[in-house]
C-alpha cells in the first residue's frame, strides 16, 4: 500500500509556541524538541541522496514503516545535524534486521535501549566524542544521533513507554545512547576494520543494551587482573544470560593488555572462560534453566565452555569489546544484552556518506 | 482469543488500534502468570474461560 | 511556521474480526504459545475447560521462537485452516 502524504501542521510563527506544540502533541521525550520545520527537514533529507519515500526500516508487530522523510522529521527534532544523518540511517539499517529484533528490546520488561557504536573517520568527520564522558552528556553528535533513534522508536513506531514500551524500571540509555569508539591509541583494529568494511568505510553497530555497569579496578596491573574484574560484571546473578555483550575500555586499562601484547581474540577468549557461574550458584538464585544450560553446553559448545558452569553468551565472539573514554581513570564499562534467550543479536552496517558536503552549523 | 495479565491491557488495546481493530475484546488475567503455581494458573485459567466463552459467541 | 508530523505515513490499517461462534460445542482449538514462561501450560488449563465443558479437541499447538515477534505467517495460516478458534496469550 502507498504511503499517505507526510502531514504538515500549521503553527504560529513563533519558536516557543512551536516547542509547546510538539509537547502537546506527544512527540517527545518529555525534554524540549527542536520544531521540525519544513526547511529543516529538506535540508536533513538532503544528506541522504534516495528519495524521501524510501523505507529503511519496517516494524513487523504494527506493519509501521520507517521512511527517510520521517527519520529526517525526528533528526531535526532531536537536534541533529544533517552531517549526522547517514549515521541514523545506517543505524536503523542494522536495527531492521530480524536478528536485531528492535521490537522486542524496545517493548519488552528488560528495559532495553540501542546501544549505537560509530567506527571509523566519520565519528572525526561529525565531530562525536569517543573520549572523556564518552557516555555523558555535551557532545552534540553523540547526543542528537542517539536521541534520534529514540524519537522514531517513540513517533514512528508507536513504541510508547508505558503502553508499548513496557520496561519495568527503564534505563538512561531510553534518552540517548550513542558513542564514538575511540581510534586515538586503540592497539586493535577498529570494528569497522574488523567486521569486513573497505579502508575508509565507517560502520554502526546496534546492541541492545540492557543497562551500564561502571567497573573499576585502580590496582590491577595484569590484563588478567583487569579483565578479570570486567567478568565479574558480566557474571553477576543479575545480568548472567546466554546473550551477548558490550565491554569499552578504558584507555587506562586498555594499556595494560596492549603492554602486555594482548590481541582482541584474546581479552575475548579470557572474557568468556571468567564470566560464569556454577550451576549450583544459579539454582540457589532461581535462575537456572535446563533448556539454556543444555544449549550452552550441547555438541556444538565452544571449546572454552566447561562442565558444570553456566557461561556468559555462548562464545567469546558474543563479547564485543574496544576502547573508549578519556585518559585518565581506571574506568570500563559493561553493557549485557537485554535479550536473554538470544532473540536480539548486535548487528552492523556501513554508513553512506552524504552525497552533497552538509553544513556542520 | 487473546489472552493478557492487567499491566499489559494497554498494550494490547494499543497494538489493536494500531493494526484497524480498536475495539478488539480479549481476556483479561491476574499479573503474574510466570511465576505461578498450578493451582494459581487454574484460578486464573476459569477467569480467563468465562471471559473467551462469551468474547467467542457474542456476535 | 510549517511543522512536519514526525509520524509513519503507512496509511492507517483497517481490520476485521472473524464472525462470532454459533456454539463451542465440538471446537476446534489452535493454541499459539510464546515460550514465556508458564506460557505452555496456561493456555493448557484454558482449554482444558473448553474439553471438558464443551466436547473441543485441540487440533494443533505451536510455539513462537521468538517470543516478541510475530508468529510467522505460515504458522498462522496452517492453524486457520484447521481450527475454528485460536488461543494465544500476550505479555510476560
Amino acid at each position: 500500500m502507498a504511503a499517505v502524504a507526510p502531514r504538515i501542521h500549521d503553527v504560529p510563527d513563533d519558536v516557543l509556541a512551536a516547542i509547546d506544540f510538539c509537547y502537546e502533541q506527544g512527540w517527545t521525550d518529555g525534554l524540549p524538541v527542536v520544531p521540525p520545520e519544513v526547511g529543516r527537514v529538506k535540508a536533513m533529507l538532503a544528506a541522504d541522496a534516495r528519495p524521501a519515500e524510501t523505507v529503511i526500516a519496517h516494524h513487523p508487530a504494527t506493519g509501521l514503516d520507517l521512511s527517510l522523510h520521517a527519520a529526517a522529521v525526528n533528526a531535526v527534532m532531536a537536534g541533529c545535524l544533517p552531517a549526522h544523518f547517514p549515521v541514523l540511517v545506517a543505524a536503523y539499517e542494522a536495527m531492521n534486521r530480524p536478528e536485531f529484533n528492535f521490537h522486542g528490546s524496545t517493548a519488552s520488561t528488560g528495559g532495553s535501549a540501542p546501544l549505537i557504536v560509530v567506527s571509523g573517520p566519520i565519528t572525526d568527520e561529525i565531530g562525536m566524542n569517543a573520549d572523556v564522558n564518552l557516555f555523558g552528556p555535551g557532545n552534540r553528535a553523540n547526543a542528537a544521533i542517539g536521541r534520534a533513534v529514540r524519537l522514531i522508536l517513540r513517533n514512528v513506531f508507536q513504541m510508547l513507554p508505558g503502553i508499548s514500551d513496557k520496561s519495568t524500571q527503564g534505563n538512561p540509555g531510553k534518552y540517548s545512547f550513542c558513542i564514538a569508539e575511540r581510534s586515538r591509541g586503540n592497539p586493535w583494529p577498529l570494528l569497522c576494520e574488523a567486521q569486513g568494511y573497505p579502508q575508509g568505510t565507517s560502520s554502526v553497530t546496534a546492541f541492545a543494551g540492557g543497562g551500564f555497569c561502571n567497573v573499576e579496578n585502580h590496582g590491577g596491573n595484569t590484563p588478567e587482573q583487569i579483565l578479570g574484574s570486567v567478568a565479574d560484571a558480566m557474571a553477576n546473578y543479575g545480568c548472567i544470560t546466554l546473550g551477548q555483550s558490550v565491554v569499552i575500555l578504558a584507555p587506562e586499562h586498555m594499556r595494560i593488555l596492549a603492554d602486555a601484547g594482548w590481541t582482541r581474540e584474546q581479552a575475548q577468549d579470557c572474557l568468556f572462560t571468567l564470566a560464569k557461574r556454577s550451576v549450583e550458584g544459579m539454582k540457589s538464585v532461581g535462575k537456572f534453566r535446563d533448556r539454556e544450560y543444555d544449549r550452552q553446553h550441547d555438541d556444538k559448545a565452544h571449546g572454552l565452555v566447561e562442565a558444570g558452569f553456566v557461561h556468559r553468551g555462548l562464545g567469546p565472539s558474543d563479547i564485543l569489546i574496544t576502547m573508549g573514554g578519556g585518559d585518565a581513570g581506571g574506568h570500563s564499562c559493561f553493557i549485557p544484552s537485554w535479550s536473554r534467550g538470544r532473540s536480539s543479536l548486535m548487528q552492523h552496517a556501513a554508513i553512506t556518506p552524504s552525497p552533497t558536503p552538509s553544513p556542520q552549523s | 482469543m487473546v489472552i493478557c495479565t492487567t499491566p499489559f491491557e494497554v498494550t494490547a488495546k494499543n497494538i489493536a488500534r494500531v493494526l484497524g481493530l480498536p475495539d478488539y475484546p480479549f481476556v483479561k488475567v491476574q499479573h503474574p502468570i510466570g511465576s505461578c503455581t498450578l493451582p494459581e494458573l487454574k484460578t486464573r485459567a476459569e477467569v480467563a474461560y468465562e471471559q473467551a466463552r462469551a468474547i467467542l459467541l457474542e456476535p | 511556521m510549517q511543522l512536519y508530523s514526525p509520524m509513519s505515513t503507512t496509511p492507517k490499517r483497517k481490520a476485521f474480526r472473524a464472525p462470532a461462534l454459533a456454539s463451542l460445542d465440538g471446537a476446534r482449538i489452535g493454541v499459539l504459545e510464546n515460550g514465556k514462561l508458564n506460557a505452555e501450560e496456561m493456555l493448557h488449563e484454558v482449554t482444558q475447560l473448553f474439553v471438558e465443558r464443551h466436547g473441543c479437541t485441540v487440533r494443533l499447538l505451536k510455539s513462537k521462537s521468538n517470543a516478541s515477534a510475530p508468529a510467522p505467517s505460515n504458522t498462522i495460516v496452517a492453524l486457520a485452516q484447521d481450527v475454528d478458534f485460536l488461543v494465544t496469550g500476550l505479555g510476560d
